[in-house]
């Protein structure tokens, strides 16, 4: 017997609580591994990393590129006038039509040492612009919400492909073994739901948990069955010390065996998540000053600047990939405003001070330096307008942005034309800027495979460049 | 293709024939524009040192452009519009845009379209690249699973190999590689242990303390066989095993995607495939129904109707039924279709080969595509916005079609009698209070475009009309009456209210002393019968009067339905009113209790069932080149996978005219001929009662899976199959019998150094509980579990499965089974995630497993319920911790066990029996099965 078994094997004969470092390994399905793990157990990235973990903020729906970053005066100038658009919907699709173009519904300025536009449904991000990187020349798959949400997520529209968190943490692992890895706060569950976040066949251990789903309010946000409805605090301690009492007798009465060790190990970490996690996630002792950075107590900002807090708390619990989800239940999802952009103004007054104390607070504290911040919805809108006063949805390009680790802050790449419809100069395609996400982590999108069905599966399919433009 | 070789060789001996002075001039264009070009544009990703060569297409050597890449030649010498590359520069076509990022100057393509005009003069050379090696599909046949099955012989030996005697073929298979390897298998397992065992194996529910009694009482082999069959005759068999298959099928009732709409029907699939395994169905009839259900002859309407819902196994695949590219939808739809037609009956992956040949099995992209042929003149989708899916109206039992005929006659006339009532009883209704002058949108005068509608359905006459929330400040409705005679009147506005109108439209009454403009909010709805607002009362003069509507200074969408004035003195007389009022409301409601009545004696919904069908216009289909759906290459015959035929006429049949060509797919893959669809099936199911297959790849049995551990065990399991008719049961009988199954799953043995991994089968394998048998079998110890079969079981039936509340106690195989909602104990524990067909499930042990065992609602309640039963039995704390083992467990407490427990028992105020069942719920040895 080797002597890491029978050290282990000691230790679970006689420690009670208190498994340590040991306690993930070999905690997940055995099967054919090419370069990440079945473990959560922290790995070496594949080169320097620029950036040891990301939040992803997504935007729900397709917020308006042109609404709100990506400034363009000919589509002011032309305002109302008819302009030929190739259709990419069903019953549309490759035909021309013409369109009344609308201008943006909101002024813009341009703000800080970078001189970005920004619109005025983001007067706190507006203050953050020398932190962030656009790309303005986003362009990606799919055209409904489902297809290119589940797209972005996952670098395909419709075939089962694991998360990008999950990417992440099969590639890299997690710094907090109290901890899951990949953290997904309150998303919802249509538009792909699950899928969006699912490790599809990658271990299990890599699918993001969940924290709370979309429309609860934050506060009952939490990780599932962590704290036990019916049994005091005390009546809890003594049954899992007799359940854990019982299963030692019982592998007592086997043959030494690590699956059967590692059932045991499983409660001792599951009970050591339920002592650490709630408080994670409990809000209620953070200061005033910082409540309030967020819009925490704002009527319209409370909810999501309690999703940004907790992202800051679990970025700084050292959690691999966090992603906060400004989304709902509803078969129109909140940036979708097809027939009345004015509703823009409630999603810009909800997300924008919470986004800018995230990256405030992130930065005061020096995580924004290891930490890779996200903001995208899954398409941009269309130019021209729709029912009046509304937008359809756009994937030929559009406005994302990064900030902190790894990119050049104060920064903008890549155009779409003189109107917004189109990417043109520079255009990052949804899987180029997958490459570049794991680049900054350290990890080389065409290495980091998976064989299934007998392909060796990437995030990036058979394309993704990385975009050297952007990187710090 | 030809021809461009003879013209290539043409140019080339000019070529060669040319002087240096002549050669520079006849390259000069060449060199000066188009080798600039190339390398500046192109060379990046289409030359020898292009970091990624893409689409297989080189530009730095004649023989690269003139052989082109996988969209064949890139250039045509002399052929302008035949040359593809001119055709990609040109970005006219959104699918074939060269250079991927920007377009080339004007002046570039013209140079390009000039140098190939006069023939693309070009001096460089090279060597010729090759495209990939092909595949040889003889060599290929040569591998183990593509070899027709063999008959071995059994390895009868001398049984000195131990005491064991009365040895079946599966025990000589697997001594014989033992007594090779020199190890020795351990003993049979405890009687009790194997009971359990069993028991789980074949039902999926734990026996109980009785029937562990009988069996403990005489565990003889005779009376284990009995056993063996009295559990294959239990429905619940149908139920663990039709399970698997549900896997292996990637059953689900709804379709995941972006919206996850429900499958309303899908419920009858999961019953067919459960009284398959029931009926012992023979598992190639299974696999015929399946493929081809729809296409088969039937020889009553029970077999009809069971042939239908069967042939849902191809219509319950996870799909965005909304993406809007419909072409690409379709063809989503049939790559689908083909991989879990491959995996599931064949073994072999087959989703890579849509977009190259398989690069490590020998399957060629023209197979690919001759299944895509078959399956693209199958019928899967209904068109529209968000796609619909196939559905079959179900044949009646001949009565019971009379009485749904009768009923939905009655309801129809019901109905339209409602209709007409309600009807009437608006339009009294909307002169309520008096008589009044009506005038509809009709007869309105309309400036600008106003759009007609239907869609709020609270409107008066026949429609509403709305100013499409644009041209603001440039439509207007107007209203004119002819008023019989002066006086006072009161004038009313009728318009649909929504969340998306007007909040001040402006309505204009021109009236005897000035115009009067009020403004309406159109959000709120109109108080009378939800038509009409009153404006006021205003003086008119006899004649015309008009009340107008505009849309200036709104932004939101404004209505227009009808005005009515209503003179003074009718709404003093009003009791004639009154009474044909309440006359109408009285015949209203009538109608609608009768409506409801008929309503609840419906017989049955006209059942229907997901299916397909053939389409209209079948045909052979391209290859997409890289699999891109509008690159399409030659087209290529109907037919099957080659390496798995013996010769090319059994893998391309003759189709006739007019159809898919599935019914001839059904027969290839459930031929005892094929050489993979038995061996698979007999390996799925030693899959699941030993834990692990002879091939431990289940859904893959091509080269990247694993070889089997004992090929000529599985040749003869997989023989014995087709030749005992497909018998799925016959089987699982011959496997549970053996002592391979038998056989402890630990002890001594050489094994443990030499074969950890148990490939040699010296002892048998440990498993996990499945998500299913947890859950079915905690139910049964607390009492739970509703036994009932079959049926549909999606109680709120919405049309998403997002949110979905789960609430039912039936067993796992009924609790209804969505892509994006799952019940959280059968996601918890791995049950097969549906989105792919899954032979071997996933097999985890997760914290957040151990949080559910220890802290979730269900745990928590049902370990109240079976403490609750315990501590009303009238016994000893003793008698009770042994019942509770018995329970939980299916064995008596050892020793040191029940001590714990007494003294857990103890410390507790009044015997915690809820304590102590939770705990044997999440214990090791519940979780496992031994």
């Amino acid at each position: 017997m080797n002597p890491r078994k029978l050290s282990r094997r000691k230790l679970l004969k006689t420690t009670a609580c208190g498994f340590g470092s040991l306690a993930m390994a070999g905690l997940c399905s055995r099967g054919g591994v090419a370069t990440g793990s079945t473990t959560l157990l922290q790995r070496s990235p594949m080169f320097v990393p620029r950036a040891k973990r990301v939040i992803f903020i997504f935007m729900a729906g397709g917020p308006s590129h042109v609404d709100t970053y990506d400034y363009k005066p000919e589509l002011i100038r032309n305002h109302d006038r008819d302009y030929d658009f190739t259709g990419v919907r069903f019953g549309t699709f490759g035909k021309k039509s013409k369109r009344k173009l609308m201008k943006p519904l909101w002024g813009f300025k341009q703000y800080g040492q970078c001189s970005q536009h920004v619109s005025d449904l983001f007067p706190y991000t507006a203050q953050m612009v020398d932190d962030l990187c656009f790309i303005k020349s986003m362009q990606t798959e799919g055209v409904a919400h489902g297809p290119s949400t589940l797209f972005m997520h996952t670098g395909a529209t419709n075939l089962m492909r694991p998360s990008m968190g999950s990417w992440v943490t099969y590639g890299l692992g997690t710094e907090n073994q109290n901890l899951p890895g990949f953290v997904v706060l309150q998303p919802s569950a249509s538009k792909g739901g699950p899928r969006n976040y699912s490790s599809a066949f990658l271990p299990a251990i890599h699918q993001g948990t969940a924290i709370g789903k979309a429309g609860q309010p934050a506060d009952e946000a939490t990780l599932r069955n962590a704290v036990n409805a019916s049994l005091s605090r005390a009546e809890q301690k003594r049954n899992f010390r007799f359940l854990q009492r019982l299963n030692r007798t019982q592998l007592g009465n086997r043959r030494q065996d690590d699956q059967l060790d590692a059932v045991v190990e499983s409660y001792e970490l599951a009970w050591r998540m339920q002592m650490n996690a709630p408080q994670l996630f409990d809000l209620s002792g953070e200061p005033k000053f910082v409540r309030e950075r967020y819009g925490i107590g704002s009527k319209a900002t409370d909810e999501f600047g309690k999703q940004c807090l907790m992202g800051r708390r679990l970025a700084e619990a050292g959690v691999r990939f966090i992603q906060l989800n400004y989304a709902d239940e509803s078969a129109t999802p909140r940036w979708d405003q097809h027939s009345n952009m004015p509703k823009h103004m409630d999603h810009a007054r909800a997300t924008d001070k919470p986004v800018a104390g995230l990256l405030a607070d992130l930065k005061e504290r020096g995580l924004l330096e290891e930490t890779l911040v996200w903001w995208s919805g899954e398409f941009g809108r269309t130019p021209f307008s729709q029912n009046g006063s509304g937008r359809d949805h756009n994937p030929r390009g559009f406005t994302t942005w990064l900030a902190g680790a790894g990119v050049r802050p104060g920064f903008s790449y890549g155009s779409t034309d003189e109107i917004g419809d189109t990417a043109v100069v520079n255009p990052v395609h949804m899987h180029d800027l997958h490459a570049t996400i794991l680049h900054i982590l350290g990890m080389d999108h065409e290495r980091l495979t998976y064989r299934h069905a007998g392909l060796d599966v990437r995030l990036t399919g058979v394309a993704g460049e990385v975009v050297h433009g952007i990187l710090s | 293709m030809g021809n461009v070789l003879i013209r290539f060789a043409a140019i080339s001996l000019l070529i060669v024939g040319l002087s240096s002075a002549r050669a520079a001039e006849k390259f000069g264009f060449f060199e000066k524009e188009i080798r600039p070009l190339f390398h500046e544009h192109c060379y990046k990703c289409h030359s020898a040192e292009a970091e990624k060569l893409k689409g297989g297409l080189l530009l730095d050597s004649r023989q690269g452009w003139a052989t082109g890449g996988d969209s064949g030649p890139a250039i045509v010498p002399g052929d302008v519009e035949g040359s593809l590359l001119l055709r990609a520069v040109s970005y006219e076509d959104d699918d074939l845009q060269m250079p991927p990022k920007y377009k080339l100057a004007d002046h570039e393509r013209t140079a390009l379209a000039k140098w190939v005009e006069t023939g693309a003069p070009d001096p460089r050379v090279s060597q010729v690249v090759g495209k990939g090696m092909g595949i040889d599909l003889a060599n290929g046949r040569e591998f183990w699973s593509f070899r027709p099955v063999a008959h071995h012989a059994v390895p009868k030996m001398n049984p000195a190999l131990g005491q064991e005697e009365n040895l079946d073929a599966i025990d000589w298979f697997i001594l014989a590689r033992l007594a090779r390897e020199n190890v020795k298998p351990v003993g049979l397992a405890k009687p009790e242990t194997l009971l359990r065992r069993l028991y789980f194996d074949l039902i999926g529910l734990p026996p109980t303390p009785e029937q562990i009694d009988d069996f403990l009482a005489d565990p003889s082999p005779e009376a284990y066989a009995r056993l063996v069959d009295r559990l294959l005759g239990s429905p619940q068999f149908g139920e663990t095993w039709g399970r698997h298959w549900l896997d292996v099928a990637r059953f689900a009732e709804s379709s995941g995607g972006g919206r996850s709409l429900m499958f309303k029907d899908a419920w009858r699939f999961r019953d067919y495939v459960i009284s398959a395994f029931n009926e012992d169905k023979p598992f190639n009839q299974f696999i015929r129904e399946q493929i081809a259900g729809d296409l088969l002859p039937a020889a009553s309407r029970e077999q009809r109707n069971e042939q239908l819902i069967a042939a849902g196994f191809l219509a319950l695949g996870p799909h965005n039924y909304e993406l809007q590219d419909k072409e690409l939808l379709r063809m989503e739809v049939v790559d689908e279709q083909i991989v879990t037609i491959g995996r599931a009956f064949l073994g072999m992956t087959l989703g890579c080969v849509r977009c190259h040949e398989h690069k490590f099995d020998p399957i060629p992209m023209d197979d690919y595509y001759a299944l895509a042929g078959i399956l693209r003149s199958t019928q899967s989708l209904v068109p529209g916005n968000v796609s619909g899916w196939v559905a079959h109206d179900l044949l009646l039992e001949p009565a019971l079609k009379k009485a749904i005929d009768k009923h939905a006659a009655k309801t129809k006339e019901a109905n339209v009698a409602l209709k007409a009532a309600k009807k009437e009883l608006l339009e009294v209704e909307a002169i309520q209070g008096g008589e009044g002058i009506v005038v509809d949108n009709l007869q309105a005068e309309k400036v600008g475009d106003w759009m007609k509608s239907t869609s709020n359905k609270t409107f008066f006459g026949d429609n509403y009309i709305h100013d499409k929330g644009e041209g603001k400040g440039q439509k207007k409705v107007i209203f004119t009456a002819e008023l019989p005679e002066a006086g006072e009147y009161e004038v009313r506005f009728g318009y649909t209210a929504g969340a998306n109108r007007a909040q001040k439209a402006p309505v204009t009454i021109g009236h005897t002393n000035g115009p009067t403009t009020i403004l309406i909010n159109q959000r709120e709805k109109p108080p009378i019968n939800n038509n009409f607002k009153v404006l006021g009362r205003f003086q008119f003069s006899s004649g015309k009067a008009v009340v107008s509507i505009s849309n200036d200074h709104t932004s939101d969408v404004v209505i227009a339905d009808a005005v009515v004035f209503v003179p003074i003195a009718e709404l003093k007389k009003d009791s004639d009113l009154e009474q044909r009022l309440a006359k109408l409301r009285g015949e209203v409601d009538r109608l609608v209790k009768r409506v409801d009545a008929l309503k609840k004696t419906k017989p049955t919904d006209l059942p229907k069932a997901m299916s397909v069908q053939d389409e209209k216009e079948t045909g052979d289909w391209h290859v997409h080149i890289r699999g891109e759906i509008r690159n399409k290459g030659a087209i290529v015959p109907r037919g099957f996978l080659q390496v798995a035929s013996k010769a090319k006429t059994v893998a391309q049949p003759t189709i006739a005219a007019g159809r898919s060509g599935r019914l001839e797919l059904a027969e290839w893959v459930a031929s005892g001929g094929n050489p993979l669809t038995s061996r698979v099936m007999v390996n799925r199911i030693w899959h699941h009662l030993l834990g692990h297959g002879l091939v431990r790849t289940p859904d893959n049995f091509g080269k990247t899976g694993e070889l089997p551990s004992h090929a000529g065990l599985l040749d003869w399991l997989a023989w014995r199959f087709v030749d005992d008719s497909w018998s799925v049961k016959s089987m699982i009988r011959q496997i549970v019998l053996s002592r391979a199954y038998r056989r402890a799953s630990t002890g001594e043995s050489a094994g443990q150094t030499d074969d950890p991994e148990n490939r040699l089968l010296w002892r048998s394998n440990r498993k996990h509980l499945s998500a299913e048998a947890i859950r079915d079998s905690i139910l049964s110890v607390s009492g739970q579990l509703d036994m009932q079969q079959g049926g549909p079981t999606i109680r709120k039936f919405s049309q998403y499965d997002l949110g979905y509340e789960f609430d039912t106690i039936r067993r796992s195989v009924y609790v209804p089974f969505f892509r994006n909602s799952m019940l959280e104990v059968l996601e918890v524990f791995n049950a097969a995630n549906p989105n792919v067909t899954t032979g071997r499930r996933t097999e985890t042990t997760l914290p957040t497993q151990a949080l559910y065992m220890l802290n979730s609602p269900f745990m928590n309640a049902e370990a109240r319920r079976a403490g609750g039963r315990l501590a009303r039995v009238d016994t000893t704390d003793t008698l009770r911790v042994r019942m509770a083992y018995r329970l939980v467990l299916g064995r008596e407490p050892r020793a040191d066990e029940a001590g714990l427990a007494l003294e857990f028992l103890g410390q507790t105020d009044t015997g915690d029996w809820t304590a102590l069942l939770h705990s044997l719920f999440a214990c090791v040895d519940f979780r496992t099965l031994d």
